[in-house]
């Protein structure tokens, strides 16, 4: 089978570009690493300025400390900015210990908000069929979704398996050239075997209804993103207006947005969709306006100085010139709505994704396992096919003419309908019963094995559960115990004083703010938990990226042999990092500790990688020139200089962790993925929702205390 | 070089005094500013700040002032070459002549039409058909052929599709690149690329070409290609030039007259033979001060009265002969040679005069020379012997 094949041609990054652009999914999120350019020296106080510990109990002798302080670091704002905090702290802290006491959240500062949730979802759900706002524009909304998803499902089984198969491989290779090259053939072979599969597999009614939902999103997705890009590439009051928008939208994890349209749309198709298209419209915006804003000055004036009027100048040159931007947004969309396509089988949007969410509740990995390898190869199969097409942009080789495109074009769609015609009457519009195989049993029985002789009792070793569960024992635990020990108003300063190293005081304000809002909804303990899951994987995670990130960029074969393999991983749905990891370890908090360190892990290697490898080549030529070892090359020159790209590895794998042990909830990670999950499952949207209200939250304190500082100034 | 049709050939006048030269120039450019800045329109007007040098300016108001109080004009036919070092103000003065950059006072003419005054369709009209534009970074549409590049102001102006591309084939063989119209821009060296900017100019048939340094960004040898081929179409069309440059050599070579600017200012205005000869100050004096001498400047300036006798004998040359050629007319000759116009001689150049303007120095200070009749005095260069 060709599909599994990483195809090396596919985009290998010329330096100086970023690579992580490339990819898709993740990347959307990773694809800000781009605007953010090259952070100035953000931290640069860091190493020097105080822990936010020691500052902070006021023991006699401090003032003198907080001179000696003040005189050792005179011109650094962020270590001015500690001292203020730690001054206020000294009037502040004792005051709110005092009032409210110095333990937990204090319940007189904690606020019922489930209630009146849980009120206007009954509200709701009596006035769905009568109140105007329903009536009027609500229910069209929903009615239109679900007639569109159902058009295209009638059309794509209408079709017939060997229509839809000719039309997905005819499409490959259309974008990849329509000629015989390498390129052209390959994309259409993962087509026709992503296809394949999915029928072997026994798949195919459920991967249509997939498609269906997909092909309406990424519509729907593209062409929202798209408009609203262009508003924000051509005028700079929508770019003030809708960037911080997006900003905050790529820190918030898939599963936060589901529960909100669940209120207003019920479980189902419609709400699926919504959550879907405006979960994978932002990065279609963005690139959208980073291309209309990036190009070539030159170019533009030489339109206007040949005097085109604005129009022409659109649709001539700043158009045009943004297409390979607009290209890649297309690619992170299309990768992002699959994403949530899948993820929404939570919310009823069925699919393949209902599958798996199926087969992992009731922890059978051989029944999880065939529609993840079917979304996988989807994901594969989009990627390669937009990626191709985007190449093909960048191919500087004389274009065909337009007769002969169209008379391609035309065949093609000859073809797909003698296909479908052929096929159906033939073969029947189902893929035939005969020509499937099922892996369930086998897996089962792997699994089975694999938890019997790799689990548990391996000499020295231990095994995959023994490791999972002292993993959960000595680390996760105390850290857990730790941070709900810490006294509430010792966690908010923590959050000022980390905020405030890269940041400015409204940083500190944000994410104070946020750290507060969930300590009033009274989700204080439940969200510490979440807190103590991301914070393991964020470690686990920067220290093995970090060192496959060094790795790769000094040893190039390194390089080679995982990029294919880190290209793979950015394409996968979050979803369906959870099946490999429950076979292994089984469903609990280190199984979406891992999954989230597995998913979180390809940005970070890639975006350490590449700072390294962008070091200013000057400085590390003269570091070896004066005879330094590879050792002190690295921590002399490489991460010194890398240290913007380290400061946004981190922010980038910490807004990815918590994505995804969120959905850990789903596999016994509990804390806040549980209380959307168990929301869900048991109608209480007021528990659901106020679980996915602290999500956001965690994930905007998390994303405000790690954002390098750079990002903010340059606006 | 071509010999300017209406080039004014009078004696070399103060920078700040430049005063209408011709009576039907292209351009006409007057008292023009353009300051950047907060409330930038109040620098031109004001008094106290218009004397200030750049520094000044910025330092008292936050402006930076890059053109500064500009007068000239552009005869038709010539072609002007402003020229200055980088930061000195020449793109910016280029791109107010067709209002890319808005001037921020003065006033500006084409064809004695107020260019200030037009409306945005009229504006318009002026660029897609008076004034085209050449630029240092091409600024081509990396997704066309060279053929629709070419072709690019004419679909603007709303010709047809078939029509403009045979227009645009013609001038992809004018300047050189037939057969490649079917590439793209990024498929072709820095000075195939600039030669597609050359013809997507030229299909428009402006009447005045604009050229923003066009060849700083290539090789030497493409660089000196592509300023014979600007010379050789300006020989066959004799079309209307403006020509920025940081380049003097390139500003001697191609240009009829030159405004040498600095910090915003025209420090001096003249045929490149008036900028060698006769620098209106010191920072023109070193500008020019490796400049071979003899390639500019012409037996005009070097002739001296000829003496009894001396006006019947020896070679006759031209006037505007340059030096280098005088040299080899009287090492052949081993005397004196006559410079003559419409039959009649003007003066006399021999080894001496020829070898102080070689030496750089005041022919008439330096040569043993009857009388001074016919002298520069530049100053300076006389207590520098």
């Amino acid at each position: 089978m060709t599909t599994a094949t990483p195809a090396p041609s596919a985009p290998t990054p010329e330096p100086g570009k970023p690579e992580s652009q490339h990819k898709t999914g993740k990347a959307g999120k990773v694809g800000r690493q781009k605007e953010t350019g090259k952070p100035g020296e953000p931290g640069k106080t860091a190493s020097t300025a105080p822990g936010p510990g020691p500052d902070r109990e006021g023991p006699p002798g401090r003032p003198g400390a907080l001179r000696r302080l003040a005189a050792r670091t005179p011109g650094r704002p962020a270590a001015r900015g500690l001292l203020v905090l730690a001054l206020l702290a000294l009037v502040a802290v004792p005051a709110a210990a005092s009032a409210w006491g110095s333990g937990s959240w204090p319940d007189a500062l904690t606020y019922d908000v489930r209630t009146p949730l849980d009120e206007l979802d009954a509200w709701l759900v009596d006035n769905r069929e009568s109140h105007w706002l329903f009536l009027y524009f609500l229910l069209h909304i929903s009615n239109n979704a679900v007639s569109a998803v159902d058009g295209v499902l009638a059309l794509l089984q209408g079709l017939g398996w060997t229509g839809v198969t000719a039309a997905a491989t005819v499409l490959a290779w259309l974008a990849g050239g329509a000629d015989l090259g390498r390129r052209a053939l390959r994309t259409a072979a993962t087509a026709l075997g992503t296809f394949a599969v999915i029928g072997l597999l026994d798949l195919w009614a459920p991967a249509m209804e997939t498609l269906a939902l997909m092909v309406v999103a990424v519509a729907a997705a593209a062409l929202i993103g798209a408009t609203l890009g262009l508003a924000a590439g051509l005028s700079d009051r929508c770019e003030r207006l809708l960037r911080p928008v997006f900003d905050t939208m790529q820190v918030m994890p898939a599963f936060a947005y589901l529960l909100p349209f669940v209120l207003l749309f019920g479980i189902g198709t419609p709400s699926a969709l919504i959550a879907t298209v405006i979960y994978a419209a932002p990065p279609m915006a963005r690139l959208t306006s980073l291309g209309l804003r990036g190009a070539d000055p030159a170019a533009l004036e030489a339109s206007a100085s040949l005097g085109a009027n604005a129009w022409q100048r659109l649709i001539t040159a700043r158009l045009p010139l943004a297409r390979r931007q607009m290209l890649l947004g297309l690619n992170q969309t299309i990768m992002m709505c699959l994403s949530m396509v899948v993820l929404a089988s939570v919310i009823g949007a069925g699919g393949l994704g209902d599958e798996v969410f199926t087969a992992l509740s009731r922890v059978d990995v051989g029944q999880a396992l065939g529609p993840g390898i079917a979304i996988v190869l989807i994901a594969i199969w989009l990627d390669r096919t937009t990626a191709a097409a985007g190449a093909r942009l960048d191919d500087a080789s004389a274009p065909a003419s337009r007769r002969r495109a169209w008379s391609v074009r035309a065949a093609a769609a000859a073809f797909v309908a003698a296909a479908s015609a052929a096929g159906s009457a033939a073969l029947g519009r189902e893929w035939p019963e005969q020509w499937t195989v099922s892996i369930s049993g086998p897996v089962n029985t792997a699994v089975g094995w694999i938890t019997e002789n790799l689990g548990s009792g391996i000499p020295l070793v231990g095994g995959t559960a023994t490791w999972s569960e002292n993993f959960a024992r000595w680390v996760l635990n105390p850290l857990r115990d730790g941070l709900q020990g810490a006294p509430w108003w010792l966690l908010l300063l923590a959050a000022a004083a980390l905020a405030l190293l890269t940041g400015t005081w409204r940083t500190a304000l944000t994410a104070v703010a946020a750290l507060a809002a969930i300590g009033a909804m009274g989700l204080w303990p439940t969200s510490l938990n979440t807190l103590s899951q991301v914070l393991a994987a964020l470690v686990v995670t920067l220290l093995l990226g970090v060192a496959i990130g060094v790795l790769a960029a000094r040893v190039s074969w390194v390089d080679r042999a995982i990029r294919p393999v880190l290209d793979v991983m950015q394409t996968m749905p979050q979803f369906i990092y959870l099946i490999p990891v429950v076979a292994l370890f089984n469903v609990g908090r280190t199984a979406a500790i891992i999954a989230a360190v597995v998913y979180a892990l390809p940005a970070v290697v890639r975006i350490t990688a590449q700072g390294i490898r962008e070091t200013d080549p000057g400085a590390l030529e003269a570091a070896r020139s004066m005879g330094a070892s590879t050792g002190q090359q690295l921590r002399h020159v490489q991460l010194p200089l890398a240290r913007p790209a380290l400061l946004l590895a981190v922010n980038q794998g910490v807004v990815l962790v918590l994505a995804i042990v969120v959905i850990g909830g789903l596999v016994g990670g509990g804390a806040l993925g549980y209380g959307v999950v168990y929301g869900l499952q048991k109608s209480e949207l007021g528990i659901g929702l106020t679980a996915g209200a602290a999500i956001v939250c965690l994930g905007v304190l998390l994303d405000r205390i790690t954002q390098p500082a750079a990002s903010r100034d340059r606006r | 070089m071509t010999a300017a049709p209406a080039t004014p050939s009078g004696a070399f006048s103060a920078p700040d005094a430049v005063t209408p030269e011709t009576d039907d120039p292209v351009f006409s450019v007057r008292n023009l500013w353009k300051v950047f800045g907060p409330k930038a329109d109040r620098v031109p007007g004001d008094t106290s700040l218009t004397g200030l040098s750049a520094t000044e300016v910025r330092e008292r108001t936050g402006c930076t002032a890059a053109v500064r109080d500009v007068s000239f004009d552009v005869a038709r036919g010539e072609v002007f070459v402003v020229m200055g070092l980088s930061g000195s103000g020449k793109s910016t003065l280029v791109r107010c002549l067709t209002r890319l950059i808005e001037p921020t006072a003065g006033t500006l003419h084409i064809d004695g039409e107020d260019v200030l005054a037009m409306d945005r369709s009229r504006l318009r009209e002026l660029r897609r058909t008076r004034a085209a534009m050449v630029f240092q970074h091409f600024g081509l549409l990396p997704h066309r052929t060279v053929v629709d590049n070419v072709a690019y102001g004419l679909e603007i102006q709303g010709v047809g599709r078939a029509e403009r591309r045979a227009r645009a084939a013609e001038m992809i063989e004018k300047v050189g690149l037939a057969g490649l119209g079917e590439r793209r821009p990024g498929q072709l060296s820095g000075g195939q690329q600039q030669r597609v900017g050359l013809a997507r100019a030229l299909a428009v048939d402006p009447e005045v070409l604009l050229f923003d340094e066009p060849f700083s960004a290539l090789d030497p040898l493409i660089r000196r290609d592509m300023q014979e081929e600007v010379i050789r179409l300006h020989r066959e069309e004799g079309r209307t030039m403006v020509f920025i440059t940081h380049d003097l050599a390139e500003a001697l070579r191609i240009g009829d007259r030159i405004a040498l600017m600095r910090d915003g200012e025209i420090v001096q205005l003249g045929t490149p033979e008036e900028i060698v000869a006769a620098p209106a100050d010191d920072y023109v004096r070193d500008f020019v001060r490796d400049v071979p001498r003899e390639q500019v400047i012409s037996v005009r300036r070097a002739m001296r009265p000829a003496l009894a006798g001396e006006a019947d004998t020896g070679v006759a040359l031209a006037p505007g002969t340059v030096v280098a050629e005088a040299v080899e007319a009287v090492a052949r000759s081993g005397g004196h040679v006559r410079v003559v116009e419409d039959g009649r001689t003007l003066g006399v150049v021999d080894h001496a005069r020829l070898l102080a303007v070689v030496a750089g120095l005041d022919p008439d200070a330096a040569g043993p020379a009857p009388d001074a009749a016919d002298s520069h005095t530049t100053g300076g260069e006389v207590a520098a012997v």
